[in-house]
């Protein structure tokens, strides 16, 4: 079993990096991964409430972020300088995550035996 | 120790804002395809001054840039594999 | 000796990233590494397509990985959702999926990300390009 960190740093919707970024999260999880993931940078913009992918020809792959804790990957950190740059610092998020520092991400890149970034 | 793999340009994807934002202070930073243009922008020369630093030669060759940035680590695709195994992880952005 | 997995999501054309996963992964095993696998996702799978067809002057990527394949038995595997989606398809999913043509052959093989993921768990160092 390997720590494998996600990193989700581009918006959800306009490319399919995210969509490909959970695909991956929960099959490793599923092969008995010990699964975290991080947003940053425009890659909190997944946790924006209320999208609507379908309108726009996208599949609601947002929803599915509902079935993390299903796959026991427990930690989801998000970057709280992100959340607050894109208004999101006081808002309910989509998932339940942590805010953390950029320092916390920074641990948590160096604790993982690898990190995959989409 | 944690190699930083950056193959685009500043100006073109945030790979390397995020990178340098979230990186720790004893990891090193390998820029190659578009991604050794950064070096010739003041900010991003500010940005990584302190940092361990390679350029991936062959593109730094093939931009035309061998000596703007003579004063850069090249390397070659055998050292890349090296520094991959020296390093605990690459993490590419 | 040391173990990779080696992951391509760049294109064939439209990025450097993937010649950069080819001359790496050669590097490598010409210096006695050995690479678990080439496993391409996102739009690495474009590497793959047997009609590339680039002018006879430019560097061909898909024939060099093929011949980095027979050299070193270098094993070169798409992630099947990713490609399929991409139109990138071989002759079994063209059949299942009642179309007449594929432009995916061997070397290349058809696989899930479980074999990214069984590749990572035993590898020494992951390198994404």
């Amino acid at each position: 079993m390997k720590k494998l960190t996600i990193v989700f740093r581009r918006a959800p919707h306009g490319t399919p990096h995210g969509r490909e970024a959970l695909d991956l999260a929960l099959l490793s999880a599923s092969f008995e991964q010990d699964v975290s993931l991080i947003f940053v940078d425009e890659g909190v913009l997944h946790l924006m409430p209320e999208q609507q992918p379908e309108t726009a020809g996208a599949k609601d792959y947002i929803a599915t972020f509902g079935a993390l804790e299903l796959y026991d990957i427990e930690t989801v950190l998000a970057c709280q300088s992100s959340l607050a740059r894109f208004g999101l610092a006081n808002s309910e998020l989509t998932i339940s995550v942590e805010r953390v520092t950029s320092n916390n991400i920074t641990e948590q890149l160096q604790a993982a035996d690898e990190v995959l970034v989409f | 120790m944690i190699l930083h793999h950056i193959q685009t340009s500043p100006n073109q994807d945030n790979a390397l804002s995020c990178a340098v934002h979230y990186a720790g202070e004893t990891d090193s930073f390998l820029l190659s395809g578009n991604g050794v243009y950064a070096l010739l922008e003041d900010k991003w020369q500010q940005a990584l001054q302190d940092r361990r630093l390679f350029l991936l030669k062959s593109d730094v060759q093939a931009r035309g840039l061998t000596k703007r940035l003579v004063e850069y680590a090249c390397i070659d695709h055998n050292e890349f594999v090296q520094q991959a195994l020296i390093h605990k992880k690459v993490i590419t952005w | 000796m040391s173990k990779f997995i080696i992951q391509v999501n760049g294109p064939a054309y439209s990025s450097s990233a993937s010649y950069n996963a080819y001359q790496f992964s050669k590097s490598a095993l010409e210096s006695g590494h050995e690479i678990i696998r080439v496993f391409f996702y996102q739009d690495g799978v474009f590497n793959t397509s047997g009609l590339n067809s680039p002018a006879s002057d430019e560097f061909d990527l898909t024939r060099s990985w093929i011949e980095l394949s027979a050299q070193y038995r270098l094993e070169l595997v798409n992630c099947v959702s990713a490609a399929l989606r991409r139109g990138i398809i071989s002759e079994t999913e063209a059949k299942e999926n009642q179309v007449s043509h594929w432009n995916m052959q061997a070397p290349f093989t058809m696989g899930g990300l479980g074999e990214l993921v069984t590749g990572l768990e035993s590898a020494d160092r992951l390198v994404s390009f």
